[in-house]
C-alpha cells in the first residue's frame, strides 16, 4: 500500500526537518535575557553628577537632546571594568554614532573615586578630550538611587578591597531605559542592535536565550537586514503533508464495482 | 409550524433522490455512530454550557469565593466547546456522507473512543491539575503557569490523543471519498469545465475540501505538540512567533471547518424539506475550492497585535478574512434563500434550525469581518466583541447539529406526528435567549469591556452588569436546549420503538434499505400531519 510506505517516509522527513536545525546556529546576537528585559522602560532618577572636568551637571541634562548610554565602573578595579569600558569604546567607534546619536556616561560606584580618578580613567582609555564620553562621580545617596533604579548590584570584599559587581550598559532615552545590555558573549553584536534602535530603527526580532530553535525570522545587526529562518519552512510543513496525503489517496482513482 | 404535504408537489421525492441517492440493499454501509455522538454531544454540551454560565456569573460578581476556578473553567469551556462543535459536525457530516461513500466502521468507532479518552484527559488536567492556559494554550504559557507540570503534560497528551484520532478519522473520510470519486470530481473541478456529469452532491465537495484543510490543521497541531514535547525534554525554547502561527493555523482553521462541515449537512438535508434539489454547479464548485486556499490564510488576523509578524502578512490576513466570507457564506446563504423561496417548504424543528443556523452564520460572519478589519481590530481586539462573534457562529453551528440529530431521528420515527406547537415555543425561546445572551457580548465589546477578566474592576462595572444579564439569558437558553435535546432524543427513541418492520417496510417502497429523505421516509405521514 502506498500509505504504508509513505507514512514512515513522511514521518522521517518531518522529523529530519524538525531535528536538523536544532543542532545548528549559536545564540543569536539579538538575544534579550530576562534580566535585561526587566529593566526596559524603567525610570532613571535625575541626580547631580560631578564630571571629570569638575563641573556639576544634572543627569537629565545629559539625556535631554539625545539618548545616554550609562555604564558603571571604578578606577581601581582589577577585574572587568577596564576591559568592559574598552569593549564599549571599541563598539562605539565601530558604530560611529557617538555624539551624533548618543553620548556615553561612565559612572563610578566607588565612593573613594574623585574627579581626578575620572580624568585618569579617560586618559587610560584614550578618551580624554572626547566631549561625548563623560566620566563622573556622584554623592553616595545619588549613586544609590541610580544603581538601584538599574538593578546594578555591587559589594565590597573587605579581604581584597575589590568590588564584586557586574557589567551593564543601559541606554536611557528621555529618562527611561530603552534597552539594557549585560556584559558577555556577543556584546558587540548586541550593541549594534541597540544603536540601531536608538536611531529610531524598528528591530522586531529578539529572541530569548538558550538557543531558540527554528525562528521564523532573524536579524543581521551588521547589514540591518531581516532574513527568513527555518521556522518558516516548518510553517509550510502542514500544507505540504496535506497535499502529499491528498494526492496519495486519490492517486489510484475511483474503484469500479 | 406550517407543514406542507410533500406529495402535493409532483416530483418532490424524485428530485430529492437525485440529490441524495439511496444505497442499494446489497452494498455494505458504514456503521452509524450518530446516536452515540448525539448522546455524547448532548451530555457534553450541557456540562460545558453550565461552565459558561458559571463564568458569566463570576464576572457578574454573583459567585464570590469561586473566582479561583474561573480560568481553569474558561480553558475547559473553550477547548471543550470548540472540540465538541468540531466532532459533532464531523459526525453529522459522516452520517450525511453514508449515502454516498463507504467509510470505515472501525475508524468511526475509533473516532468516538479516541475523543472520549481525550476528553477524560482534559477533565483530569483541568479539574485535578487546575490547568488554566486557555483553549489557545498559547506558547509558552502552558509550560510557565502556576499549575503543576503534570497537568500541562496531561493537557498536551489530551490534545495529542484528540489530534491523532481526528487525523485518522479525516484521512479515512478522504480515503472513502477517493474510492468513489477522482480528486477532480470530488472537488467539483468538472463543473468548472462546464461538465455536469457525474453529478457530485455538494456535501461531498464540501467535505472533501474540509478534510484536506483539516489535515493541514491537524498536522499543524502535531507540529506544535512535537515542539512542546521537545522543549519539555530538552529545555530548548521554541520561537514564539512560529508557535503562535502554528497554533492558530490549527485552531482557527478547525473551528472554521466545524462550521463548513455543518454547512455540508445543510446542503444535504435542507433540500428534503424544500422539496427541491440543491445541486452542485460551477458557482458552488468555485466557492468551495476558493475556501481551500483562503481559509488557510485567514488565521493571520489573530496575529494583528504581534508586531513581529511582517506587515505584508497582516494585510494578507485582512484580505483573506474578507475573501473567506464571500465564496462559502454568501454563495451558501443565497443558495439557501433561493432554495426556500417559493418552495413547498416543510418547516419542522430540523429545517427551522438549519435555516436559523445559516442566518446565525451570516450574523456572526459580519461580526467577524468587522473584527478582522485592522483599524477596527485595534479597538476590538481582546474585548468581548471577539467572544460575541464566535459564540454567534457556534450557536448557529450547534443549531444545525441539533437540527440534524432531529432530522436523523425523524428518519426513523416514521408515521409519528411532530409536536409543532411545542417546537414553535422551543425555537422562539431559543432565539430570544440566544439574542439576549449574544447581545450582552456585543454591547460589552462595543463598550470596550475586555475579555478574559474573571472580575471586573470598578472602571468596568458595566461589564459586570452585562455579564449578569448574559448569565440569565444563557440559563434560559440552556434550559430550552435541554428541552430541545430531550425532544431530539425522544425522536430517536420513538423510532427505535417503531420497530424494524416500519423501517424496512417503508423504505422497501423506494427500493432501499434506508429511506434517503424524510419525504420518502415519512411518506403519507406528511399528509396526515397537515390533516390533523
Amino acid at each position: 500500500m502506498w500509505i504504508s510506505k509513505s507514512v514512515p517516509v513522511s514521518a522521517a522527513c518531518l522529523l529530519a526537518v524538525l531535528v536538523a536545525p536544532a543542532g545548528v546556529g549559536a545564540e543569536p546576537p539579538g538575544a534579550v535575557s530576562p534580566t535585561e528585559s526587566r529593566l526596559l522602560n524603567r525610570s532613571v532618577p535625575d541626580v547631580p553628577l560631578q564630571l571629570a572636568d569638575g563641573r556639576t551637571v544634572s543627569m537629565s541634562s545629559l539625556w535631554q537632546d539625545k539618548p545616554l548610554l550609562v555604564t558603571f565602573f571604578y578606577r581601581n578595579c582589577h577585574g572587568i571594568c577596564s576591559p568592559f569600558l574598552g569593549w564599549v569604546r571599541d563598539a562605539v567607534r565601530d558604530d560611529g554614532g557617538s555624539g551624533r546619536d548618543y553620548r556615553i556616561l561612565a559612572l563610578s560606584f566607588d565612593e573613594e573615586d574623585t574627579a581626578a580618578d575620572m580624568r585618569s580613567q579617560a586618559d587610560a582609555l584614550g578618551l580624554a578630550g572626547d566631549p561625548d564620553w563623560l566620566f563622573a562621580v556622584a554623592e553616595p545617596e545619588a549613586l544609590a538611587r541610580v544603581t538601584g533604579a538599574l538593578d546594578f548590584w555591587y559589594r565590597l570584599d573587605p579581604a581584597t578591597g575589590q568590588y564584586d559587581h557586574g557589567a551593564l550598559l543601559a541606554a536611557v532615552h528621555e529618562g527611561r531605559v530603552a534597552r539594557a545590555l549585560l556584559g558577555g558573549s556577543g556584546f558587540v553584536e548586541r550593541f549594534r542592535i541597540m544603536a540601531r534602535e536608538l536611531r529610531g530603527e524598528f528591530i522586531p526580532f529578539y529572541t530569548v536565550p538558550n538557543q531558540t530553535a527554528w525562528r521564523c525570522f532573524s536579524f543581521d545587526p551588521v547589514s540591518g537586514r531581516l532574513y527568513m529562518d527555518w521556522g518558516l519552512l516548518i510553517l509550510g510543513v502542514p500544507t505540504l503533508v496535506a497535499m502529499a496525503v491528498t494526492f496519495g489517496l486519490f492517486r489510484r482513482g475511483p474503484r469500479r464495482g | 409550524m406550517h407543514t406542507t404535504p410533500a406529495t402535493t408537489y409532483p416530483g418532490t421525492i424524485g428530485a430529492a433522490d437525485a440529490a441524495a441517492p439511496s444505497r442499494d440493499l446489497a452494498v455494505p454501509e458504514t456503521q452509524s455512530t450518530i446516536y452515540a455522538w448525539m448522546l455524547t454531544t448532548a451530555a457534553l454540551f450541557v456540562i460545558l454550557a453550565l461552565l459558561g454560565v458559571y463564568m458569566r456569573l463570576v464576572q457578574g460578581g454573583a459567585l464570590a469565593g469561586l473566582e479561583s476556578w474561573f480560568y481553569p473553567m474558561m480553558t475547559l469551556h473553550g477547548i471543550g466547546m470548540a472540540g465538541l462543535w468540531f466532532v459533532a459536525s464531523m459526525a453529522c457530516a459522516c452520517e450525511a456522507l453514508r449515502k454516498h461513500v463507504l467509510a470505515s466502521s472501525a475508524v468511526a468507532v475509533f473516532a468516538l473512543a479516541g475523543t472520549v479518552v481525550g476528553v477524560v484527559l482534559l477533565l483530569v488536567s483541568v479539574f485535578m491539575g487546575r490547568f488554566a492556559a486557555g483553549w489557545y494554550f498559547l506558547y509558552p504559557l502552558p509550560l510557565q503557569g502556576e499549575w503543576p507540570a503534570w497537568s500541562a503534560v496531561t493537557f498536551l497528551l489530551a490534545l495529542t490523543v484528540l489530534g491523532v484520532t481526528w487525523l485518522v478519522w479525516s484521512l479515512d473520510i478522504l480515503r472513502a471519498v477517493a474510492v468513489k470519486y477522482s480528486l477532480s470530481h470530488a472537488l467539483g473541478w468538472h463543473y468548472l469545465r462546464g461538465e455536469t456529469e457525474p453529478a457530485v452532491p455538494p456535501a461531498v465537495i464540501i467535505v472533501t475540501v474540509s478534510m484536506i484543510v483539516n489535515v493541514v490543521a491537524l498536522v499543524a497541531a502535531v507540529v506544535v505538540l512535537v515542539l512542546f514535547y521537545l522543549e519539555l525534554l530538552t529545555g530548548r525554547p521554541s520561537d514564539a512567533l512560529l508557535m503562535k502561527n502554528l497554533t492558530f493555523l490549527f485552531g482557527h482553521t478547525l473551528v472554521n471547518l466545524a462550521m463548513y462541515l455543518a454547512i455540508a449537512v445543510v446542503y444535504d438535508a435542507l433540500p428534503d424539506y424544500a422539496g427541491r434539489p440543491w445541486k452542485a454547479n460551477k458557482i458552488v464548485a468555485i466557492s468551495w475550492n476558493s475556501v481551500l486556499l483562503i481559509v488557510l490564510l485567514a488565521y493571520f488576523h489573530h496575529l494583528y497585535m504581534d508586531f513581529v509578524q511582517p506587515a505584508t502578512v497582516q494585510y494578507i490576513g485582512q484580505i483573506a478574512s474578507y475573501a473567506a466570507s464571500l465564496p462559502a457564506a454568501v454563495v451558501t446563504i443565497f443558495g439557501a434563500l433561493l432554495l426556500v423561496y417559493h418552495a413547498p417548504m416543510r418547516w419542522t424543528l430540523a429545517s427551522v434550525l438549519f435555516f436559523l443556523g445559516l442566518m446565525g452564520w451570516a450574523i456572526g460572519g459580519i461580526g467577524a469581518v468587522i473584527d478582522s478589519t485592522i483599524v477596527a481590530n485595534v479597538r476590538l481586539h481582546n474585548t468581548l466583541w471577539v467572544p460575541a462573534h464566535f459564540h454567534t457562529y457556534m450557536l448557529a453551528g450547534f443549531g444545525i447539529i441539533v437540527g440534524h440529530f432531529y432530522h436523523c431521528g425523524r428518519l426513523q420515527a416514521q408515521g409519528r406526528a411532530e409536536r409543532t406547537g411545542y417546537h414553535t415555543v422551543l425555537v422562539t425561546l431559543l432565539v430570544a435567549s440566544a439574542c439576549g445572551f449574544l447581545a450582552m457580548f456585543y454591547v460589552g465589546g462595543a463598550y470596550s469591556v475586555p475579555r478574559r477578566y474573571s472580575v471586573y474592576p470598578i472602571e468596568l462595572a458595566h461589564g459586570a452588569t452585562y455579564a449578569l444579564w448574559a448569565a440569565v439569558f444563557a440559563s434560559v437558553f440552556l434550559l430550552t436546549t435541554v428541552l430541545c435535546l430531550i425532544e431530539v432524543v425522544g425522536s430517536w427513541r420513538k423510532g427505535a420503538t417503531g420497530g424494524a418492520e416500519a423501517w424496512v417496510g417503508k423504505s422497501a417502497v423506494a427500493g432501499s434499505l434506508r429511506p434517503s429523505t424524510p419525504n420518502a421516509a415519512i411518506g403519507t405521514s406528511a399528509v396526515s400531519r397537515v390533516d390533523q
